[in-house]
């Protein structure tokens, strides 16, 4: 055989090789990954809001999805605000669990973050920084309680607690939280929330 | 000829009175009225740290000497109780001892020894301990107490600086005096509470002529230029430089850190452009950056830049051609 | 070809020719992904896999492959294997894969793998290479090893997630972030020396 030939024949037959190995690799693991992707946001929804036993996709776009909680009736008890924004060192993405009107946070989960170990990471600590977020009044806009307290008590409906020495990464999800929360108010009033309605369970 | 054998030896071939331990002694002595302050202000808890980190600094040092098969006599040189003073100067004065003990070793070690010990480190041997620590234990690195003369009872408490930066001190009209910043009225870093008593040390190495003038000059040139017009641009929001003089550890760093002879330039020209870097670096750092303070990053930001500026800035041989 | 004993093949990867502290290879996901021994643990594994089936694919056709292609060939062998290794940890492993993020599908461009193609496998049978690429691997996994138990240890007071420090241990944060694996491989890498040197002596 000669040289050319042989190396487009070896090229060509290890990429093809390889080729379909990865395909059906591919095929094998797809719905898994998609199951565990899936599986994550179901958890963080229930989490974030409580009582309901099942949940329903109502909006999606870029960096902001929103979903309904719905008790055993099938009725929407709560929502679930999967938004995500710039944290201090990369993007920080939160799931914000209100009751129907967006008038009350009950809870707040933060999904994905690189924040700093020790310091911005605590913004996914109950203890330091969630616990701080539970049963927040939300009708206006939430302010951070500076300098950081050490019992939700200290705080009024309408605060939330920084993390000493992670001010910004306090501020960045306190920022992801306040605009995430106008643009469903937005989107609500403009009646878009049930327009692609398509059912996660 | 009595003596055949010849001394060979790089450049520069000074011959000068001062001696390694003479000018280090210098140093010290400079620092009395600083370490003064510090004991007046923060009492028995400045008193722990300086002599944890000194006696931390000179242990570390003697072992690495001893594992080196060097001979121990050069710990007399006063530079490890230099590093050890320097350290202690900039730790908050409510750290607890073991984390003051660890930021010697490791001043000592990776600042200093593994370089080849003193004359050989890039960065002051101070600041690496301190940069250690602040990214090692940053919620420790950043409490602030109180100076006992103040006879307030606060838990937590900012530095002038961190009230400026984190909690809109000009807006709220809480922006600490200049009075106060220039006695050491104020929370802060050991030493870096009282401008009096470090521009009277800082003085004291000028007459001596140890630290090149040049550096405190232009870091202080530079970071007024660069506060300045933004001061001038809107005193609303940025403080004037004299608050950024005065406030946080710019004296200490200006006069005692960045003047380390051994991680500074050593042609005029070279010193000029590092000086005027570190107070651009500064004025980054704390106008737009996500710390209160940016002295220390700064002055081992441009450390790093000696050795490049050393050898960009070396004067011509006569008879040497521009190019080529 | 190699004329060492099997014996010999196997454990130059452990110490002599160790791929981290002799050879400098690999220092990327090294660095990059040692904050945590469960990390560290699954991107050793993960490496071992490629490169011990990558190893093994190439030497049995090596025959075929002109020396012109033979990087090329070798670099799509070792992203098929780099690429399962990524899905299968993405599948049944979510958190590893996520904690661990673009560094699994970056073992395509380790130097220890390629490197190891180049050295050893396109010249040795498909025996000899299967026992260097476990040598390797092992000295990859434990290297990985050591440097993520020394910052876990420091930076969290943990082991594998549990407690080991007592609670007066303050956690130096500074391990779990860059710096702190330069500090921690610097320091290692002198001690290397320094061992290899005594033991030279002794010799």
């Amino acid at each position: 055989m000669k040289l050319s030939t042989q190396m487009v024949v070896v090229l060509t037959s290890v990429g093809l090789l390889s080729g379909s190995f990865l395909a059906t690799v591919g095929h094998l693991t797809k719905e898994r990954i998609a199951l565990n992707k899936q599986r994550e946001t179901e958890k963080a929804i229930i989490q974030v809001v409580p009582g309901i036993v099942s949940s329903q996709k109502l909006y999606e776009e870029r960096d902001l999805s929103v979903y309904g909680g719905k008790d055993a009736e099938g009725n929407i008890v709560g929502f679930a605000i999967q938004a995500s924004g710039i944290g201090f060192q990369d993007k920080i993405t939160l799931m914000l669990g209100t009751n129907t009107s967006l008038k009350k946070i009950n809870r707040l989960a933060i999904l994905d973050q690189k924040e700093t170990p020790g310091l911005g990471a605590k913004i996914a600590n109950s203890e330091f920084f969630l616990l701080y977020w539970e049963n927040r009044d939300s009708s206006g806009t939430i302010t951070l309680h500076k300098p950081a307290v050490s019992s939700p008590e200290e705080l009024l409906p309408t605060e939330v607690n920084t993390i000493t020495g992670a001010t910004i990464s306090s501020e960045a999800v306190l920022n992801i939280v306040n605009t995430s929360l106008e643009q469903v108010r937005k989107i609500i009033k403009e009646g878009k929330l049930t327009g692609e309605a398509q059912d996660v369970n | 000829m009595t003596n055949n054998t010849f001394i060979l030896q790089s450049s520069p071939h000074f011959k000068d009175k001062d001696s390694v331990p003479k000018i280090m002694y210098t140093v010290i002595a400079s620092l009395a009225p600083v370490v003064a302050a510090s004991l007046y202000f923060f009492r028995f808890k400045a008193l722990a740290l300086l002599l944890s980190c000194i006696v931390t600094c000179l242990v570390t040092e003697a072992l690495f000497l001893w594992l080196r098969k060097k001979p121990l006599h050069s710990l007399r040189d006063g530079s490890a109780v230099i590093t050890g003073i320097l350290l202690a100067m900039t730790l908050p004065p409510s750290l607890s001892l073991e984390f003051a003990i660890i930021g010697a070793v490791v001043a000592t070690t990776i600042g200093k020894q593994v370089f080849g010990g003193l004359g050989y480190n890039i960065f002051n041997p101070a600041l690496v301990g301190r940069a250690f620590l602040q990214t090692a234990f940053p919620v420790a690195m950043t409490t602030w107490i109180p100076p006992a003369a103040l006879k307030i009872q606060t838990a937590t408490f900012a530095t002038p600086l961190g009230n400026l930066r984190f909690q809109d001190a000009i807006a709220e009209g809480t922006l600490t005096p200049l009075k106060d910043l220039f006695t050491g009225n104020v929370g802060g870093c050991l030493g870096e509470t009282s401008a009096f008593a470090l521009i009277l040390g800082a003085l004291f190495l000028l007459s001596r002529r140890v630290i090149d003038w040049r550096i405190p000059l232009g870091i202080l040139l530079s970071l007024t230029a660069f506060t300045g017009s933004f001061w001038l641009a809107n005193p609303e929001k940025y403080a004037s430089p004299l608050f950024h003089i005065l406030a946080g550890g710019f004296l200490i760093g200006a006069f005692f850190m960045a003047t380390d002879m051994v991680t500074s330039p050593i042609i005029p020209r070279g010193t000029w452009i590092y000086a005027l870097g570190i107070g651009i670096v500064i004025g980054l750092i704390r106008l737009f950056g996500g710390f209160a303070e940016g002295v220390m990053y700064s002055i081992l930001f441009m450390n790093a830049f000696v050795p490049l500026l050393n050898r960009y800035t070396r004067p011509r041989i006569f008879g040497e051609r521009s190019k080529g | 070809m190699s004329t060492k004993s099997i014996g010999q093949e196997f454990t130059k990867g452990l110490w002599d020719e160790n791929p981290v502290f002799r050879q400098l290879l690999g220092l990327c996901p090294t660095l990059a992904v040692t904050n945590a021994v469960i990390n560290g643990l699954a991107m050793g594994m993960a490496t071992s896999f490629v490169l011990i089936f990558s190893s093994l694919v190439v030497s049995s056709i090596k025959k075929f492959i002109p020396s012109q292609v033979r990087i090329a060939s070798y670099v799509v062998i070792i992203a098929t294997f780099v690429t399962v290794a990524d899905r299968f940890l993405a599948a049944f492993f979510p958190p590893i894969s996520k904690s661990l993020g673009p560094y699994v599908p970056l073992i395509v461009v380790n130097c220890i793998i390629l490197g190891r193609q180049e050295a050893f496998s396109s010249k040795n049978t498909v025996g000899r290479s299967l026992i260097d690429a476990l040598g390797m691997s092992s000295g990859f996994v434990l290297a990985m090893l050591l440097l993520s138990a020394i910052r876990e240890i420091l930076g969290m007071g943990t082991f594998l997630g549990y407690q080991v420090m007592g609670p007066w241990f303050e956690p130096w944060i500074i391990m779990l972030l860059p710096p702190g694996a330069f500090i921690t491989l610097g320091i290692l890498l002198a001690l290397a020396l320094q061992i290899e040197r005594k033991a030279k002596s002794w010799k």
